[in-house]
């Protein structure tokens, strides 16, 4: 019984101590391998079954659309250092704050319609069904998380603001 | 001076101690039942439970070569399968830090 019972937790182990060996290195080397940091749109290729010519149009799109992102990224930016030092040395939400948290709002708002209608105009160059799939996908990730937030704001998660 | 006792050649005397200490027969089956003792105690034990028996299971070599081999491929495919999924999550991620603007995330 009890040199049964050894036998048996060794065997255990070394089973264990296989197959961790063996999933571990098989993980990193299709990491290693399958993993493209260079090219930023390889996930679009693989993941919704582009064909060159389809990657060629979404890359020239997605080259158009950074620099109008980038602008829009230092126009937010700007806009969020003024209102710091419009913050700084305040204790009251004054008028002159109120305004920036309105402009940077609509900044954001403007932001992300131009990222929308990039998505939109990448999803047309995609087969109708991988496009609304790349659309759906894209929503969820983008805009989903800012819906989480306001969900978990909301009452509908059982939390309340008490004033 | 002689060894030799004079009554230990006597064929009568000799015939009668004989017969006075009888030697017990042997049972009948005695040879087959003591190589029946001798083969049982060669074997190998028989598996008193399921542990015992898993243990004897474990140590003869073709079933221990085939458990590490079977362990060794399910770790591959398990590893190459969780591997993909990575992969998978850091192309989205790379796509999604090209696209989405920083003062947006």
């Amino acid at each position: 019984m009890n040199r049964s019972f050894i036998i048996l937790i060794g065997a255990l182990a070394l089973g264990a101590v296989i197959f961790a060996g063996a999933f571990a290195a098989a993980r990193q080397a299709t990491v290693v391998c399958c993993t493209k940091p260079a090219d930023n749109l390889d996930w679009l290729r693989t993941e919704f079954h582009l064909s060159e010519a389809q990657m060629v149009r979404v890359r020239e799109l997605h080259e158009g659309y950074r620099p109008q992102c980038a602008a829009m990224c230092a126009k937010i930016a700007a806009k969020k250092s003024e209102l710091d030092a419009a913050l700084a040395g305040s204790t009251n939400v004054t008028a002159e704050i109120q305004a920036k948290m309105d402009e940077v709002a609509a900044l954001r708002a403007q932001c992300q319609t131009q990222m929308l209608q990039h998505f939109v105009r990448v999803s047309q160059t995609m087969p109708p069904d991988e496009g609304r799939r790349y659309l759906a996908r894209m929503k969820e990730l983008t805009l989903g998380s800012h819906e989480e937030m306001e969900q978990s704001m909301s009452g509908d998660s059982g939390h309340e603001h008490h004033h | 001076m002689s060894d030799k006792h004079p009554l230990t050649d006597d064929p009568e005397l000799s015939g009668l101690l004989r017969r006075s200490r009888p030697v017990a027969g042997l049972p009948p089956r005695f040879q087959a039942d003591v190589w029946r003792r001798i083969e049982a105690a060669e074997a190998p034990g028989r598996p008193d439970g399921w542990l015992d028996w898993l243990a004897n299971l474990v140590l003869r070599p073709r079933w221990a070569g085939g458990l590490a081999a079977g362990l060794l491929l399910a770790g591959v495919f398990a590893g190459t399968w969780q591997g993909r999924q990575v992969a998978r999550q850091e192309a989205q991620m790379n796509y999604l830090a090209a696209v989405v603007p920083s003062a947006d995330r």
